[in-house]
């Protein structure tokens, strides 16, 4: 098996993923900066464009709209849905009654996609059929609140349908991490009298302070790639008001036409991911090396 | 995408372990290529295909229950054309749009394929596009168009599309809820706008309209545009010598605030698709459709079909130009990829295809499945038995009134009109006040066009 070690056989055997790889992320990446530089309608050239796309964007009200509605989701994601994901972890990870049914019921959204999620929300949320409203309206409460189609509440209500969608997610991750902790720390500092809280502020959250890292990148990662619960819940409506980044990029690039503007967009969301993830991995690291 | 056979010159028997390695690699590279190209006929010599098989492609995805007069035309052309095959394929408007735009890329557009016009146009710009004069030069099919059926799909001298179905559009009626509530057909803006607020107090939804991944429809508000003279003012409003922000828009989308205002609207029209719009009308929820002639044989089928009758739309009394008109244009159409010529066969079977579809036997299976023709042909309609339709026919012929050339969307840009289904959407839901509506359209105007 000697081969195996040299340089050579190295390079031969990672070259099939290597030109995959390049073939299906470095390639298409390339493609989309180059034709955010042009007038590309998708199907003729349209010859170059320097940098018009980009100030087309900059005086673009709904492009500011879709980014402030993905900044909610995030916000959403970071401070609800990474601390409720690893509050219900712990208690699901104590000695429940049914707590394993209770785990897969609550990771059973995680396996549903996500446009049948949207599909699902929306005769929870819908102002008109909705159940929320239609409660509402049981318990003697007259106002019917525009959960989404709405000119307000359309992102908040997409940020906290996606918090229902991931939340199984992020607890699997949660509960694996505290299942992973020894167990011989948390006796000793029951012997020290240490109560519930103090072994969850003292023991348990730092030393989950990876998983809390990685959780954190994928939430973050996974907030850039939201589209079709938009799609199914809104359509981005009402005049685009409650459209996230990828979903405006897919109406510009394939409703409008405008396949170069659309690019344009596309490499924005790719660097405003990519700098949110670097950050993320960042933080994870300084606080990796202050321990 | 044609696929290129592998060199053969790696094949010496002395393979080391790394080679015979290396040859997998390729070997299965290769493959992978293979298998991922885009499959292509194979051609005979002559430059004609094997099987002569044809592909429709549709905007939408079951065509044997949402567009029955394609399905059943390419059922009977089958049928009588045994040495020709026409496979019909299709998907949702959105995904049809974008996966013709991708095939134009890579060079495997269907044979034949509806398309909205403005892309159509920038496809004859790359020569994607197969030009039908010839087509229509044969047994005198062109004499079967009135000219402004094929006026629209003419550019740059070259004959690109055909119209697909008329395009009659406007509201169907609930005739038995407008009795209910003493209502009278309404004419005039006036009419409609005292119609919504009777309806509304009395709790019945008035206009049924879905926005939600169907933006698209407000065909009604369309026609109302051209009341406001879009006809004659788009040109210039294009060209930069206008704007679309002028005093006589506003003074519609005004118009439309007022029945926003009244409650014409549903609470969760943003929510609501076309199609459950479609519904709520058919299910009797709602007294008006905006809507064209492709739902009247939907309507016909379900339990408002006997109560329902089709409307053009208001007039307005402080409208510009023509009131009189009735949306009846030829709507998105039919192209033939360029490609086409190559194979004979190919091209065969799309020509007799073609005339077929124009042939009076053709227009009989349009008609009976409730569309207009789109030729000179001059249907036979039962109309006990399609009341719905007849409505529609009998309001699209009606004395002294007349059709605008083109539909308002269709003539600009997919960019333009999606601002223009935006304007009126934004303002029907109360997320744009009709300044902002129709400055966001001029807006798109000066960036797209």
């Amino acid at each position: 098996m000697n081969w195996l070690t040299t340089r050579r056989s190295f390079a031969l055997m990672v070259a099939p993923a290597l030109i995959v790889y390049s073939l299906y992320m470095i390639y298409p990446i390339l493609y989309s900066l180059y034709y955010s530089f042009t007038r590309f309608d998708g199907v003729s050239a349209g010859g170059f464009a320097g940098l018009d796309n980009y100030r087309q964007m900059a005086h673009d009200d709904a492009f500011w709209t879709s980014m402030r509605n993905t900044g909610v989701v995030l916000g959403i994601a970071l401070f609800l849905l990474v601390p409720l994901g690893f509050l219900l972890a712990i208690l699901l990870s104590g000695r429940v009654k049914g707590s394993g049914a209770l785990r897969a019921l609550v990771f059973a959204p995680a396996i549903i996609a996500p446009i049948l999620v949207g599909l699902i929300w929306i005769f929870i949320l819908d102002p008109k059929i909705g159940l929320v409203n239609a409660f509402l309206l049981a318990i003697g409460v007259p106002a019917q609140p525009q959960w989404i189609g709405g000119p307000t509440l359309s992102p908040y209500s997409i940020g906290l349908v996606y918090l229902w969608q991931q939340i199984g997610f992020v607890l699997t991750i949660f509960y694996a991490g505290l299942r992973m902790l020894p167990r011989d720390v948390m006796e000793a500092s029951s012997l020290d009298g240490a109560g519930r809280w103090q072994q969850l502020r003292y023991i348990q959250i730092p030393m989950m302070r990876e998983t809390f890292g990685i959780v954190t990148a994928l939430v973050v990662t996974g907030v850039f790639k939201v589209f079709e619960l938009v799609y199914a819940l809104t359509g981005g409506g009402p005049v685009h008001l409650s459209e996230v980044m990828v979903s405006y990029m897919y109406h510009i690039t394939f409703t409008t036409q405008q396949y170069g503007y659309g690019m344009a967009l596309a490499v924005v969301v790719f660097v405003v991911g990519a700098l949110a993830s670097a950050a993320t991995f960042l933080g994870n690291r300084r606080k990796g090396e202050v321990r | 995408m044609a696929t290129t056979p592998q060199p053969a010159h790696r094949t010496s028997r002395r393979t080391s372990g790394i080679s015979r390695r290396l040859l997998l690699t390729a070997t299965a590279s290769a493959l992978f290529v293979t298998a991922t190209a885009c499959g292509s006929a194979v051609n005979t010599a002559d430059g004609s295909s094997a099987d002569g098989l044809i592909t429709l492609s549709m905007h939408n995805p079951d065509s044997r229950t949402q567009d029955p007069a394609t399905w059943q035309m390419v059922q009977e052309f089958n049928k009588q054309h045994p040495d020709m095959k026409i496979r019909l394929e299709g998907q949702p408007v959105d995904q049809h749009e974008q996966r013709m735009t991708i095939a134009a890329q890579s060079g495997t557009l269907p044979e034949i394929f509806w398309v909205y016009d403005s892309l159509a146009k920038t496809m004859v710009k790359s020569d994607d596009l197969l030009d039908l004069s010839p087509i229509l030069a044969e047994n005198g099919l062109k004499s079967k168009f009135a000219p402004s059926m094929l006026a629209g799909f003419r550019q740059d001298g070259v004959q690109y599309g055909l119209p697909y179905q008329a395009l009659v559009t406007g509201f169907y009626y609930n005739k038995a809820l407008l009795d209910e509530h003493g209502i009278a057909v309404p004419e005039t803006f006036e009419d409609l706008l005292a119609a919504v607020k009777k309806l509304k107090a009395a709790g019945v939804a008035p206009i049924a309209q879905g926005a939600n991944n169907s933006a698209f429809s407000v065909w009604a508000f369309l026609t109302m545009l051209d009341r406001f003279g879009y006809e004659a003012k788009y040109p210039d409003i294009l060209s930069g010598k206008a704007r679309y922000d002028n005093a006589d828009f506003l003074r519609l989308y005004r118009h439309v605030e007022e029945l926003a205002e009244a409650g014409a609207f549903p609470s969760n029209m943003n929510t609501q698709t076309y199609a459950q719009a479609v519904a709520s009308y058919t299910d009797g929820k709602a007294a008006f459709l905006d809507a064209g002639v492709w739902e009247a044989a939907k309507i016909q089928k379900s339990a408002v079909g006997k109560d329902t009758g089709f409307w053009a739309g208001p007039t307005f009394s402080d409208g510009v130009g023509e009131q009189k008109l009735v949306m009846n244009v030829p709507s998105a159409p039919f192209v033939v990829s360029a490609k086409v010529k190559e194979d004979k066969k190919k091209y065969a079977a799309v020509k007799a295809f073609i005339q077929f579809y124009y042939s009076d036997a053709g227009q009989k299976i349009l008609v009976d499945n409730a569309q207009p023709p789109v030729t000179t042909y001059q249907p036979q309609v039962d109309t006990a038995k399609n009341s719905v339709f007849a409505a529609v026919l009998a309001e699209a012929s009606k004395s002294g009134w007349k059709s605008p050339k083109a539909q308002p969307d269709l003539v600009v840009s997919a960019a333009t009109a999606s601002a223009m289904y935006d304007s009126f959407y934004g303002v029907m839901g109360g997320s744009l006040s009709p300044e902002q509506a129709v400055k966001n359209v001029q807006k798109t105007i000066e960036s797209a066009e």
